[in-house]
């Protein structure tokens, strides 16, 4: 607490420091010893003997803004913020104009809670500075956050009579219809702060977030209605983001004509939507900005987008692009890593390895090996199991993991065990191969490095079916096997196929330690195809029949949302 | 010796685990993994036929049902604790419960249950809808037509939520006039008006809420919530006299309102000042929290359940058998009821220490009786247009949903000779 109440003495301190030449001329301040030691005694907490220094610092000087903003640090930490506000009153009526002593003033009265003494400060500062649209807006964001919302609304209005004009109240109003639940007005409201104040798009998406689903179609047309511009689009696109609709977001963004601000808004928003995962959407966005701006950087940052959201091809393309434009040196640690590692997902990795020959001479040894090996990734991918070794021997061997993957191909169970427990932190797939082999004594099995060896090829749907025939010949991990064949049915949209898989183990392999597992996925599976009283039977099922089982409460979770005695929304 | 130990080890050797007991006691302390269930399996086994006892104050008002294969499966499916007894057992436990201020209170018919509620609300903004949905319970949905065409009698036990029966909508003009879900819902309410053959809203309000009077009068149970309590003692109340504002029924409120005011139509509330302006969001001086006027709203504390005599006020008891006595608060369009406007003889179930305010109340009216508890819904204190909807499975423990189905149950208990 201690520390805590330090740094943010510092950095108020420190901002104050920043905005001194500022301060300075608005009030002719000057810095003096006492309001240096002030300053100093307020950072050790020495709040007693820091106000009495920025009182002689007012008593010198009684128009420092400096020292009066000190005070009001330190009495607020003593307790006695009141006995600033005399000190206010003097300093105000020599200084009526100065905002800062006004909004000193509403602070202190506000932390005191003397919300009649607020409107009395307000209406003085009204009168004193007419036409000013500060009081309004400084008295209307108290309220605001304070919860006084129809006294803030009445504010807003007295400000846009007496200060002339809406548009300078557009951030308050913003704020005050966002916290009525008024979306809709709030946006638009917005969509008039932002384009005044780019900066205030974060607080835009921070408040319009929360709007309700039903309502978020209004907002989207106020912040995307013609004339179209760049900060409310900027807005909407972060906001979609944050409702996660992130394909909304760059069909609204992307209509904007590229010019510099536009390319900011991409490039940002490509960001935004990297950070959420929304990968596809961000090479959208930065393939945009290329073409508004030719760049490499942007296009290789695209290619991984699209390599992360499975479009290996495009990701080929676009390092493909991006090496055009670039020496060979940069292109060789920038797009080529991204370029080998599509061609290697495409299955392509002839063209990997020409393309690797290429880059030799810009390529140090240890980065040949390294990339030699994401090329032996490509050769299993294609099934070619005697390029991978040789792609293995170039890389200088030495990989445990992918020897092990290829001994698992081959059917060598035993050596793929042994060479992928060698790996040590294994995580993802190698797990889950780990975890099978573990299940099994067997020693070598042809049909599951077969299914091993479809999977890895791309297809699912015959993997799917080698997973199912391997596991009568290991019968010590068939229902993992059929296990993992009705998962893959299931990733492949093949719904009938996967239930007969998990139907087997219910009904073959019920003391199996999928069983429960087999019961929960059936079920979900019946979910998702609208079969909601079977569906039930199977929760049921698996809950009676497994009542320790780990999936218990999942499987309760389901039955409720089956059974509608829960928001499904939740 | 030896000998004796092995054939009470063979004994028990030969009893299958899944044996039945000749009861099942449904524990409502700490130990129940799912408090809001266990009135869901007592109601529908009471549904089914079956016979069950409520013991007050046994172990935070414990269950007592048959022990049968069906009961045991659907306490299994949803995560109910259960304990099979045998009779040996259970006299011990109404030993117990004889030395004690405790009381079994036998459970016979579930009763039917109909919640008044609008056709263009969602289920899952009505905290009692959450808690019958959660728990299994069901109801049939009624509103002003059905009311009207004298439905209520169907019914044991009704509930009402934040219904506004003055006719003002909740006021919710104020700072929705423009939103569309308030035009919809402006919109149906008159055209159920005109239906129904009243000139506005208000008209039709103050007749649904004299029949719901009746209703209780004719020894029905009723149950209400939020803005619904207050708003119905003062639709009540103000029989004679305009107590809506200019944009509810063309006119203003009448000026003498409060004076014009007929507190012996009421249930629970007497001498309450009119909120005069149509522009503050507050029907009366009634709630104590104001939670929708900004210079009035009080913050929320803890409501603490009273304790009475299960053996002399029994249906008290069931009122607020819970395993928690301090529960915290959570606001509504009226979320406390002032003491100074309680009408005498109102039974106080819940109070927040050195409030104005009592937060649950009851009373009998006629041959029937009702329960008012303020607030919108106890596990969202905050509730706000728009929020979330409440998922009970988050909150399968919840004591302040356990008052509401307390509500729920207590009609099923026969009625027993009071012995003072």
């Amino acid at each position: 607490m201690r520390i805590n109440r330090k740094a943010v003495a510092l950095v108020v301190v420190a901002a104050l420091g920043m905005g001194a030449p500022v301060a300075s001329a608005q009030s002719g301040d000057t810095v003096s010893a006492a309001y240096l030691r002030g300053q100093d005694l307020e950072t050790r907490d020495q709040y007693d003997s820091a106000a009495a220094a920025y009182r002689q610092a007012l008593a010198q000087t009684p128009t420092s803004l400096t020292a009066m903003l000190g005070l009001e640090r330190v009495y607020a930490q003593l307790g006695r913020s009141d006995s600033l506000l005399p000190l206010l009153d003097s300093a105000i009526a020599r200084q009526p104009r100065l905002t800062a002593l006004r909004a000193a003033q509403m602070r202190t009265l506000r932390s005191l809670g003397d919300r009649a003494g607020m409107q009395r400060a307000y209406e003085r500062w009204r009168h004193d500075v007419p036409h000013d649209s500060a009081p309004y807006q400084e008295y209307a964001r108290m309220l605001i956050e304070d919860g006084y919302t129809a006294q803030a609304d009445t504010v807003l209005q007295e400000g846009e009579s007496d200060a002339g004009g809406g548009r300078g109240f557009a951030y308050e109003v913003a704020q005050l219809d966002a916290a009525m639940g008024k979306w809709e007005p709030s946006a638009r409201a917005w969509r008039q702060a932002v384009a005044d104040n780019s900066y205030l798009a974060d607080a835009a998406v921070f408040a319009l977030f929360p709007t309700p689903m039903a309502t978020r179609d209004a907002v989207r047309r106020a912040l995307a209605a013609p004339p179209v511009s760049t900060p409310p689009l900027k807005v909407l696109g972060a906001l979609e983001l944050a409702w996660g609709a992130p394909r909304e977001g760059w069909t609204a963004l992307h209509v904007l004509r590229p010019d510099s601000a536009t390319l900011v808004a991409w490039v940002d928003f490509a960001r935004r939507a990297e950070q959420a995962n929304a990968w596809l959407v961000a090479r959208d966005a930065l393939v945009a900005a290329d073409q508004a701006d030719p760049t490499p950087g942007y296009l290789v940052r695209a290619a991984n987008d699209a390599l992360a959201g499975g479009d290996a091809a495009g990701a080929a393309s676009l390092a493909a692009r991006a090496e055009t434009d670039l020496d060979s040196a940069a292109a060789a640690t920038t797009a080529l890593p991204v370029h080998l590692r599509a061609l290697s997902t495409l299955g392509r990795p002839a063209d990997g390895a020409k393309l690797l020959a290429a880059y030799a001479g810009v390529l140090s040894s240890d980065e040949q090996a390294q990339y030699a090996r994401l090329l032996a990734w490509g050769w299993v991918r294609v099934g070619d199991l005697d390029h991978a070794r040789q792609a293995l021997a170039a890389s200088g061997g030495g990989d445990d993991a992918a020897s092990g993957w290829i001994a698992l191909y081959q059917g060598d169970l035993a050596g793929a065990r042994s060479q992928l427990h060698a790996q040590g932190d294994p995580a993802g797939d190698v797990l889950a191969v780990i975890a099978l082999l573990d299940r099994t004594r067997a020693t070598k099995s042809a049909p599951l490095g077969n299914a091993y060896l479809t999977l890895a090829r791309g297809d699912t749907a015959a993997a799917a079916a080698d997973f199912a025939a391997a596991a009568p010949a290991l019968s010590d991990a068939g229902s993992l096997l059929i296990a993992t064949s009705a998962r893959l049915y299931t990733a492949h949209g093949d719904a009938p196929q996967a239930i007969a898989a998990w139907k087997t183990i219910v009904d073959s392999l019920p003391q199996s330690p999928e069983a429960p597992e087999a019961d929960l996925e059936w079920a979900r599976i019946l979910r998702r195809t609208k079969q909601t009283p079977e569906a039930i039977a199977r929760l049921e099922h698996l809950i009676i029949t497994y009542p320790e089982s780990a999936l218990v409460p999942q499987a309760r979770r389901e039955l409720e949302l089956a059974r509608q005695t829960v928001p499904s929304t939740s | 010796m030896r000998i004796v130990t092995a054939l009470v080890a063979l004994g028990l050797a030969l009893v299958p685990p899944t044996a039945r007991a000749q009861h099942l006691l449904v524990p409502m302390d700490d130990e129940q993994t799912n408090h809001l269930k266990a009135y869901g399996l007592t109601y529908n086994a009471l549904h089914d036929g079956a016979r069950g006892e409520w013991l007050l104050n046994y172990r935070g008002g414990s269950f007592l049902l048959p022990d049968t294969p069906e009961l045991r499966r659907r306490a299994a499916l949803d995560g109910i604790t259960t304990q099979p007894i045998d009779d040996a057992t259970l006299a011990d436990i109404r030993n117990q419960m004889s030395q004690a201020n405790m009381e079994s209170v036998p459970l016979e018919k579930a009763p039917r249950i109909a919640v008044y509620t609008a056709p263009y609300s969602p289920p899952w903004d009505d905290a009692v809808i959450l808690a019958l949905r959660y728990a299994g319970i069901p109801y049939t949905p009624i509103w002003d037509d059905e009311i009207e065409h004298g439905d209520l009698a169907k019914y044991d036990w009704v509930h009402l939520f934040h219904e506004d029966f003055t006719g003002q909508l909740g006021k919710f003009y104020i700072a929705y006039s423009g939103a569309s879900w308030f035009v919809d819902m402006q919109r149906t309410n008159m055209a159920m008006a005109k239906k129904l053959g009243f000139p506005n809203i208000p008209a039709l309000k103050k007749d649904i809420a004299m029949k719901i009077r009746e209703y209780v009068n004719n020894g029905g149970f009723l149950f209400a919530m939020c803005g619904a309590t207050e708003t119905l003692d003062l639709a009540l109340a103000a029989h004679g006299v305009d107590i809506a504002s200019v944009f509810a029924d063309g006119t203003p409120m009448d000026p003498n309102a409060d004076a014009k005011m007929d507190w012996n139509a009421s249930f629970a509330f007497r001498d309450a000042q009119l909120e005069m302006s149509p522009y503050v969001n507050s029907m009366s001086d009634i709630d104590g929290h104001q939670a929708n006027v900004p210079g009035r709203r009080q913050p929320l504390g803890t409501f603490t359940l009273f304790a009475f005599s299960a053996k002399f006020d029994p249906v008290p008891s069931m009122l607020v058998q819970d395993h928690r006595t301090v529960i915290p608060d959570f606001y509504g369009v009226t979320t406390s009821f002032m003491k100074n406007r309680l009408k005498p003889g109102v039974t106080v179930l819940a109070d927040e220490a050195g409030a104005p305010w009592v937060k649950y109340i009851h009373g009998d009216y006629g041959k029937g009786s009702w329960t008012f508890l303020g607030g919108h819904d106890p596990e969202d204190p905050q509730h706000a247009i728009g929020n979330p909807p409440t998922d009970l499975s988050l909150h399968p423990n919840s004591p302040g949903y356990r008052l509401i189905l307390n509500n729920v149950l207590f009609p099923a208990a026969k009625k027993k000779p009071l012995k003072t």
